[in-house]
């Protein structure tokens, strides 16, 4: 008989929604997961099939995202709007996404857990997405620059 | 001609996830528009209809399926593929169910993109030539043509397919089926629709003025010419050139014809130099041209250099149900012209104009359709307001209640009515019912004996008394006055409605009947 095999991005969404607080322990347990900054399926393959200026003007989109989402995440943090953060968190996830952000990706799934959820987001999640984003962004930089 | 680029409506709220999408699509040749709400997506869709829609389903304003919903009742026929980070088989079959033509999971790579994308713009461009194929076969109108029968489409078809060449065309067809309207559809088809349709008939003017006509003339180049004369070949510089009725064209004329066609030169009667022009011929004749050929009275050179693109234009009697739809037509139009309250056609009366031949064509059907509108005013025109041949030819071939009679009568007083001799056996010969609609001229019609006990299809004027079915040979003077009394007595002793009944000059009608009431034969 198999066990049953889970993807880590899928494990860590799942644990997510039934240990939202304990979002240091996730943590943890996702850097066991061995998860990499990057996704080379989809980071490496865009750097790949597209012209450099294009990959970089997706990176650059991206950053643009990222300062905007993280401040409005943190914003609403800040005020107790759930919608707000939840709505920030899903155009986070997405876009970190589209790039192959893994990392950044599962922490801002953390935060739109349970959207109908009237709990406050995890503790700390907004730095620990701060922290991923700069990560992702730094791995993408480097991605651009080439092997070299 | 190469086809303007496939326009893309990317909806995508995420700045990012709509850059990585444009970014694998850009070595595609689309027309990417990005919208980043679901109301902005509906406005674009509906201002710019595109042919293809990647459609997040998240968006700030209102949901993926519901701006599918909208996009569907506003008639956006765009091929919708749902981009999506929920890969749920719940949300793909509800993005089916909603009329998505396929569905992909974010994050996705460049080829599951763009393969997805040439899938639903290839299946998008068949529907569409689907449609057009689908409406070109059932169109109703095409430029001043009314009509839908099979016939008809294959000319729209050809007419369609000739227009943006240069070709010659050559059309044929009986008087009054619309060579000059197929002359003008070349034109208004074409390229040249902007520039101008100059149509002369050749058989309508004096064989000495044709040349002056077709090419002009100079002051001074013959008696009366007073003044410079620009021609139809100069006025038509640029545009078409319909010589209608070309087969009436004088063998020298055709000469200088071929030489204009061959060189697109003309030289002005009286002129010195000659002329260039850039212009498109479209000729007509309602005889068959080869045969005129034939004959000698068309030149063989000048057939072959006009005879490029043939358009043959079916006769009404051909045309199934077009007779119908241009009577509906000619009668709105001039039931306006005339102030009259005509609205349409009784179903009786319909079935008599498409019963009949019309050897005259849609110009006799138009003529018809007039004098019911000079001559009445209602809401319907019933059959009674119609011209008695109509009527005969309605009872002949549609109405069932009547089966063709054993072989030996005669025909009412008709000169070349035959007179068939009865067979000497039991079992007499039935005459086959001839489709009215085949025939180019009336025929000496079959008689017919009503079969009881089927009600007759049509409220028309019955028929005479039944004839016996065994014949009693009579003397054709007798026969002849039984059946004219017989026809008067069904019309209410209206003269004129017999005579059409018999096919014959109401004046006969008139003459037998005063002859008889100077024999003393009626009171």
């Amino acid at each position: 008989m198999h066990a049953l095999r889970l993807q880590p991005l899928g494990l860590c969404h799942r644990l997510g929604v039934w240990v939202e607080p304990k979002v240091d322990r996730l943590a943890s347990r996702w850097h066991h997961c061995h998860v990499t900054v990057l996704d080379p399926s989809i980071a490496g393959q865009l750097a790949e099939d597209l012209p450099r200026a294009d990959f970089l003007l997706i990176i650059n989109t991206f950053r643009d995202d990222l300062a905007r989402l993280t401040q409005e995440l943190t914003a609403a943090a800040a005020t107790g709007d759930h919608h707000s953060f939840h709505r920030a968190a899903h155009s986070l996830a997405g876009a970190a996404a589209a790039v192959g952000a893994l990392r950044l990706e599962a922490s801002a799934r953390l935060g739109m857990a349970d959207e109908a959820s009237t709990a406050p987001p995890p503790p700390g999640l907004s730095a620990r997405i701060a922290t991923e984003a700069q990560a992702a962004l730094a791995a993408l930089a480097a991605l651009a620059q080439g092997p070299g | 001609m190469t086809r303007p680029p496939p326009r893309i409506l990317l909806v995508e709220d995420t700045p990012t996830q709509a850059e990585v999408a444009k970014a694998l699509l850009r070595d595609m040749g689309l027309e990417i528009r990005h919208a980043e709400t679901a109301g902005r997506a509906l406005a674009d869709a509906l201002a710019n209809p595109p042919d293809a829609i990647l459609l997040d389903l998240e968006l700030p304003d209102f949901g993926g399926f519901e701006l599918m919903q909208k996009l569907r009742a506003e008639g956006v026929e765009a091929a919708i593929i749902v981009v999506t980070a929920n890969a749920s088989v719940n949300t793909a079959v509800e993005a089916m169910r909603q009329g998505a033509m396929d569905f992909i999971v974010k994050p996705y790579a460049k080829a599951r993109l763009t393969v997805t994308l040439n899938n639903a713009l290839e299946k998008r461009a068949l529907t569409q030539e689907l449609k057009t194929v689908k409406a070109q076969l059932s169109r109703d109108r095409f430029f001043g043509f009314i009509g839908a029968s099979a016939a008809m489409q294959a000319v729209y078809r050809t007419i369609e397919g000739v227009a943006a060449s240069r070709a010659s065309v050559f059309i044929t067809g009986e008087s009054g089926t619309g060579k000059e309207l197929a002359a003008e559809a070349v034109h208004k088809a074409s390229p040249r629709a902007a520039k101008p349709f100059v149509a002369l008939n050749c058989g309508a003017i004096p064989r000495d003025l044709l040349e002056s006509e077709v090419f002009g003339h100079v002051k001074g180049a013959f008696t009366g010419a007073t003044d410079n004369r620009v021609g139809a070949a100069k006025q038509a510089d640029g545009g078409t050139l319909f010589l209608d009725e070309i087969g009436e064209m004088p063998l020298e004329m055709q000469v200088k014809l071929l030489r204009f066609v061959q060189t697109g030169s003309f030289q002005p009667v009286g002129a010195s130099r000659p002329e260039k022009v850039d212009v498109r011929f479209v000729c007509a004749t309602n005889r068959d041209p080869l045969a005129e050929v034939e004959a000698g009275r068309f030149r063989e050179d000048l057939y072959y250099r006009l005879y490029v693109v043939p358009v043959e234009l079916p006769p009404l009697r051909e045309r199934g149900t077009d007779s119908v739809l241009i009577a509906r037509a000619l009668l709105a139009t001039l039931s306006r012209e005339e102030g009259k309250h005509f609205r349409g056609f009784s179903p009786e009366a319909e079935r008599a104009i498409m019963a009949y031949a019309w050897p005259g064509n849609v110009r006799q059907l138009q003529n018809v359709v007039r004098n019911v509108v000079v001559l009445h005013d209602a809401e319907v025109v019933e059959p009674a307001m119609l011209p008695p041949m109509l009527l005969r030819a309605a009872i002949r071939p549609t109405a069932p209640h009547l089966t063709p009679m054993a072989a030996p009568v005669v025909a009412p007083v008709v000169a070349a009515a035959p007179v068939v001799a009865a067979p000497a056996m039991a079992e007499p010969a039935v005459a086959e019912p001839v489709p009215v609609q085949a025939l180019p001229v009336p025929l000496p019609e079959p008689i017919f004996v009503p079969v009881p006990p089927s009600p007759p299809a049509l409220a028309l004027p019955p028929l005479p008394p039944p004839l016996p079915s065994v014949p009693v040979i009579e003397p054709l003077a007798v026969m002849e006055k039984r059946l004219i009394l017989a026809a008067l007595a069904e019309t209410s002793q209206d003269v004129a409605r017999a005579a059409a009944l018999l096919e014959i000059n109401p004046s006969t009608v008139y003459r037998k009947l005063q002859a008889w009431k100077t024999a003393g034969e009626i009171p």
